[in-house]
């Protein structure tokens, strides 16, 4: 079986990564590295794919910081629901596609399906080292504004078949969500379709994490840092 | 009427979507079914029809860009030939009216004003956000009554995130003349699209899902197993050449000259809005057990049987007790029904013990329009065939 490793010291060393099928929530607030740990998780190893929703940042923006963070641009598709709200013209292509709004969660699906589809084809990019099935990283970034769009139950629904269609593919779901802007209940029924959560907090001399739902593992906080798009635990 | 521009599937509509009614395209999530809409916005606007379309999850510049390649929409906006309500109204709405009651009838009233001040024909609606802020009734209680004076069709389009629950309840309440929903088979990803025919109000017509692809900003319907079988020498090589506009065969020569299918025949043909795939299976016995294989997943078989040869009735008779056989809609032609023969349908029901609601047709297989007859009919039955 493939696992997917996540940069994680902690979790790559004991478990050798993460099965396929699991699904990630980063609980992170505002102003703290949560967003740049999803894509240090999200980031595509040799004969991966990543596919990464955004809702935050246009696709130009995300490439630009692909280029910097040594992404593998090549093998990471894009989904813009931010784009067109100001440039209504833009145009697909294999590696960036666009939808009209974060609310539009009937373009999301049909993007999100018609790019699994390509990469599944193998049209999305030449892959000398292609596996079957193709391991694919998906990162919502982030619930919080689609939730801002979507009532939660919507949201809920509409996860509920994505992670069911990640787990049919082997792939794996990243997530980010401000958990200052949102309620217990929210939290909690999010939480209810994740493996594993991890949570961010920021103090005055740094960023720290703590995992929950991966067995023998410390749940400890632990100081991290992003460097060049990589993931460094400081313990 | 107005047009799906989906040429199969207007043909099972009775040629489209009767004035004055309402249909609703159900999509589940990440199937490419918004071609079903746009498609027939398209279309209504190809008519020369006046159309509103309420798009509350985009901008109407986003929403226009959606068509490239498919219709320019931009100069229709300017000419008024189409009114789109986009996120500004629902914004608007939501930030002036605080109740649920008073948003409702900000937007009945919105409608309905733009249709009389536009002379509207045809309403698109993108419900999902009228749903999600109104609530199912009060989402379907703001879609144009379909009693006006002026008979408005109204087509909606949404997500469906509920499955077959929620169509249950659009077909018991009665909200749509017309349901379509779209599917995708998926396994590890995607392999096929098809729409299932839910509901007609104007038409008897049983629950039936048809495969489609997308491509080209259109959709094709397309049948993609129809089955060909029968006893060796029977004439299904023939059938299926006259049948397709290309196809392959894999025969080898016998040492008395003649020529026997190894593997199958394998044809394509587009016919009445359908992209069809037709597969002749071996004769011979000695194939039989690779014919399981072959009938699984088709749609239908047709059974060709030699109008000369009343003996290999017993072998067509085995070659229906397939599994996955009797469960499939069936044709019988009997072939070379221009040579001197004494079949009659009587003896060949009997013989194959046919249900009453299985044709028998006398055919060459020589001619084009006989099989062709033939293939229609089997189209015909496909699509309305409970699967």
């Amino acid at each position: 079986m493939y696992t997917y490793v996540t940069g994680i010291s902690l979790i790559d060393q004991v478990k050798e990564g993460i099965p396929p099928g699991s699904n990630i929530l980063i609980l992170a607030p505002s102003m703290s590295s949560g967003e740049l740990l999803g894509y240090a998780l999200a980031k595509p190893r040799t004969g991966e794919y990543a596919l990464i929703l955004t809702t935050v940042k246009r696709a130009v923006d995300l490439l630009d910081y692909f280029s910097h963070e040594q992404f593998d641009r090549k093998h990471t598709g894009i989904i813009d629901s931010v784009t067109k709200l100001s440039t209504p013209d833009i145009v697909d292509n294999t590696q960036v596609t666009f939808v009209s709004s974060p609310s539009d969660l009937t373009g999301i699906g049909i993007k999100f399906s018609s790019m699994v589809e390509s990469i599944f084809n193998g049209e999305f990019a030449d892959a000398d080292d292609a596996l079957f099935p193709p391991p694919v990283r998906f990162y919502i970034d982030s619930l919080t504004t689609l939730l801002m769009y979507r009532k939660l139950e919507v949201l809920y629904q509409f996860l509920h078949v994505i992670t069911a269609k990640l787990k049919k593919m082997e792939a794996v779901g990243i997530y980010i969500l401000n958990n200052e802007s949102f309620d217990e209940k929210t939290l909690s029924l999010m939480k209810q379709l994740m493996n594993v959560v991890i949570e961010v907090k920021t103090e005055q001399h740094g960023e720290f994490l703590r995992i929950r739902g991966v067995i023998g593992i410390s749940q400890e906080w632990m100081p991290f840092r992003i460097q060049q798009g990589n993931l460094e635990l400081m313990a | 009427m107005i047009r799906t521009g989906i040429t199969g599937l207007d043909e099972m509509l009775g040629s489209g979507i009767p004035r004055g009614t309402r249909a609703v395209f159900s999509l589940e999530p990440g199937v490419e079914g918004r071609l079903f809409m746009y498609r027939t916005i398209a279309t209504v606007l190809t008519d020369k029809k006046k159309i509103l379309i309420i798009a509350p999850h985009s901008s109407g510049k986003a929403f226009c860009s959606e068509f490239p390649g498919l219709l320019e929409l931009v100069d229709p906006v300017r000419a008024g030939d189409v009114v789109i309500l986009d996120s500004r109204a629902r914004d608007s709405i939501n930030f002036q009216e605080k109740k649920l009651q008073s948003r409702k009838k900000a937007w009945k009233t919105l409608i309905q004003e733009t249709i009389d001040t536009h002379a509207i024909d045809v309403v698109f609606v993108y419900f999902d956000l009228l749903y999600e802020d109104l609530g199912l009734d009060g989402a379907l209680g703001v879609l144009p009554s379909t009693h006006q004076k002026k008979k408005i069709t109204t087509v909606v389009e949404h997500l469906n995130l509920e499955g077959d629950s929620l169509i249950a309840r659009f077909a018991s309440g009665k909200h749509f003349d017309l349901i379509i929903s779209v599917h995708s088979a998926f396994t590890l990803v995607p392999f096929f699209n098809f729409f299932t025919l839910e509901y007609v109000s104007w038409s008897e017509m049983p629950r039936r899902s048809i495969p489609y692809s997308t491509g080209n900003r259109s959709v094709s319907l397309y049948i993609p197993k129809i089955i060909i079988m029968g006893p060796a020498s029977s004439g299904k090589s023939t059938f299926v050449s006259n049948a397709s506009e290309r196809g392959i065969s894999v025969d080898r020569g016998d040492p008395d000259g003649s020529r026997t299918t190894v593997a199958m025949d394998l044809g394509w043909l587009h016919f009445r809005g359908f992209d069809i795939t037709i597969f002749g299976t071996p004769g011979q016995p000695r194939f039989d057990p690779i014919l399981p294989q072959l009938v699984k997943n088709a749609m239908g078989i047709i059974l060709i049987i030699d109008a000369t040869r009343p003996d290999s009735l017993i072998r067509a008779r085995e070659l229906l007790t397939l599994p996955h056989a009797a469960k499939l809609p069936l044709i019988v032609a009997v072939n070379k029904s221009d040579l001197p023969h004494q079949m009659d349908e009587v003896m060949i029901r009997e013989s194959l013990r046919l249900r009453d609601d299985v044709p028998v047709f006398f055919i060459s297989s020589l001619k084009r329009s006989d099989v062709h007859f033939v293939i229609e009919t089997m189209v015909d039955r496909i699509t309305r065939h409970p699967y």
